[in-house]
């Protein structure tokens, strides 16, 4: 096997940014986990009045906005990870990686309408 | 460097290789990741529908309320629970915590005694 040339699979750089992205997104995501376990079994909400109550407040919705950055940036950097070691034949990992990224792309539109329409007051 | 290339075992015997604890846990974690990811979408539909309106709140309920509903929520905790703290593990291991041959293995073991032991609280919470 020839030695490859590691700069011929895209820019060192850009690795960079993905492993600290991918371990950013788990420190929040680790906070926010232990905040939302901790808040549901002390003081879940009682009724749909409260829950409803709770989300709408600022500081809650600005937490489950960053979590939902959070979770759709870790759930790309993870599964890109996968793809590029078990999905062989470079068409396949492109094809994947397109499902992927129009996917995550749905879930990000369909978390902002959450926050700002059902969310909402 | 090329010396040793030469020296690489070639047609690995995958069947007669035991992977160590350490890959046992990451690669569950690369498995539960990936399982976490296809959950998004349904969590998402049950959290927009439970903030609509005070009867689909309910329909919510109900339906997390069901038999089915709570097994699949306990096989969605012990996913969540094992991908959090193997990640945990893996942070760790980036700072050089449990590194060793020995720390890996014990980091590995603690992970899937702490899986047993939250996943044990869970159960106990959806069907006690």
């Amino acid at each position: 096997m020839k030695t490859m040339n590691t700069r011929g699979s895209g820019s060192a750089h850009r690795g960079l940014g993905e492993w600290l992205l991918q371990r950013l997104s788990a420190l929040y995501l680790t906070g926010f986990t232990v905040w939302l376990v901790a808040w549901l079994s002390l003081a879940a909400p009682a009724d749909y009045i409260a829950w409803k109550a709770w989300m709408a407040a600022g500081g809650v919705r600005l937490a489950f906005a960053l979590f939902f950055l959070s979770v759709l940036v870790h759930a790309w950097t993870g599964m890109r990870s996968v793809f590029l070691d078990y999905l062989k034949p470079l068409w396949v990992r492109f094809v994947g990686q397109l499902l992927l990224a129009f996917g995550l792309l749905a879930l990000a539109f369909w978390a902002a309408q959450i926050l700002l329409v059902e969310a909402a007051v | 460097m090329s010396e040793k290339n030469h020296k690489r075992p070639k047609n690995l015997d995958l069947l007669h290789i035991r992977l160590p604890i350490g890959g046992v846990v990451s690669i569950l974690h690369r498995v539960t990741g990936v399982l976490l990811v296809l959950a998004l979408p349904p969590a998402f539909l049950l959290l927009q529908q439970s903030l609509r309106s005070p009867e689909s709140f309910a329909q919510v309920v109900t339906l997390l309320s069901s038999l089915p509903a709570r097994v699949v929520l306990l096989g969605i905790t012990i996913l969540l629970v094992h991908h959090f703290l193997a990640g945990v593990r893996h942070l760790l291991l980036d700072l050089d915590v449990g590194i060793s041959r020995r720390g890996g293995q014990l980091g590995a073991w603690l992970v899937l005694a702490g899986v047993a032991g939250v996943v044990s609280i869970a159960a106990g919470c959806l069907f006690l």
